[in-house]
């Protein structure tokens, strides 16, 4: 990502915060969207595409894969819309169908999977992290590992879900949480200690 | 790694960004998935269909009904095409001779086609040129009576006009007979 794209994605954020507030806060975003109104829906998707994305990217580690996801989510959500009940915030929603939605993109078969695990493998990696050479070889590293610690480690250590919340959003028992966790912890150890990775 | 390491790394995974701007922006491609009618389970093609059939159905009623209903005596409006026609007739109305003409070199020419028809076919046009000739009897009897009956003129017109495409296409006849404007 360049400087100058990132500041327009931030003066684009900007506005459209600017542009939420005035017409009344997300709560009214959510009832116009509810009642197919795409431009409110817009001003959700301005919202919440960030951080959507980045979670898609963080998942699937490469790039083209991670705005299909996003897009995806979306549509889902615009279609799951008269389901969201406003008991937890619209972006952690947001989250579990992000979720679902890499998932189920890469349930869709075998040759898929392998086909993304084989892209993540030959992808080299937007860098994520612009200002710290640590952090950047942390999230390169985590781009590497395998799918599924790679999945548990993005949910727990990096947005802090629990054992048995990763485990409920990725269909896997919080035990299995847990033993993908300790082999992505293992995996980055040892791949970060051939990088240099200060203690 | 040590414990030590192993507490920066997840302290440096919890420390990694949350939110990153797409390289492009998503949204045209959402919006035009969001806006496209449904299609498949919800409305099944046949379904499309049989309205569609309705539609046309509907359609061509009201048109024959607006058809008809601008034949009422109070609101005829004759076509411009007509107006040739109409002339013939008003107040004073009769055919032309050269229409009277083409039409009975018409006749001639059918009755030697119907010769040659196998004896259904022919029974069956017969017949209907005979309901429309007698329309047309009937039609012109009550001009007779009321000869600026802008109605009855243009009814009578449309008879004569369904007899020749009759007699046209029994007889195969070409087309110059009819875009003659001596009728």
């Amino acid at each position: 990502m360049t400087a100058l794209s990132a500041t327009v994605n931030n003066d684009t954020l900007a506005f459209m915060v600017t542009a939420v507030q005035e017409v009344g806060g997300e709560a009214s975003l959510i009832d116009r969207a509810k009642r197919r109104d795409s431009k409110a829906f817009e001003l959700l998707y301005r919202q919440n595409v960030d951080r959507v994305y980045a979670l898609c990217l963080r998942m699937t580690s490469n790039v083209s894969e991670a705005e299909d996801c996003t897009q995806e989510a979306f549509i889902q959500a615009w279609n799951q819309l008269d389901k969201f009940r406003g008991d937890s915030a619209f972006g952690t929603w947001m989250h579990r169908i992000a979720v679902n939605a890499v998932l189920g993109r890469m349930r869709k078969s075998k040759r898929e999977a392998y086909r993304l695990e084989v892209v993540a493998e030959n992808t080299d990696p937007q860098p994520l992290e612009q200002n710290d050479g640590e952090l950047r070889d942390l999230s390169e590293a985590i781009d590497r590992l395998p799918e599924g610690a790679r999945h548990v480690f993005v949910l727990h250590a990096v947005y802090g879900y629990s054992h048995v919340e990763a485990g409920e959003l990725l269909g896997i028992a919080a035990g299995t949480s847990k033993a993908q966790m300790h082999r992505a912890r293992r995996l980055l150890a040892q791949q970060l200690a051939e990088d240099g990775y200060r203690e | 790694m040590t414990d030590t390491n192993d507490d920066k790394l997840l302290r440096d995974a919890a420390n990694l960004s949350r939110s990153i701007p797409p390289e492009r922006d998503l949204w045209p491609g959402i919006e035009a998935a969001i806006e496209q009618p449904k299609r498949g389970g919800d409305s099944p093609s046949w379904l499309y269909q049989a309205a569609a059939v309705v539609l046309l159905v509907v359609g061509s009623s009201g048109v024959t009904y607006i058809t008809l209903k601008s034949e009422e005596p109070t609101s005829v409006v004759a076509p411009e095409d007509l107006f040739y026609e109409r002339a013939a007739f008003g107040s004073s109305y009769s055919l032309g001779p050269g229409f009277t003409d083409a039409r009975g070199g018409l006749a001639a020419k059918l009755e030697a086609q119907l010769d040659r028809l196998p004896p259904e076919d022919r029974a069956e046009i017969e017949q209907n040129l005979r309901l429309i000739r007698d329309a047309i009897d009937e039609i012109n009897a009550e001009l007779a009576k009321d000869p600026g009956n802008a109605q009855l003129q243009a009814l009578l017109l449309k008879t004569y006009r369904e007899e020749l495409t009759l007699m046209r296409r029994i007889g195969d006849l070409t087309q110059s007979v009819i875009s003659r404007n001596d009728i």
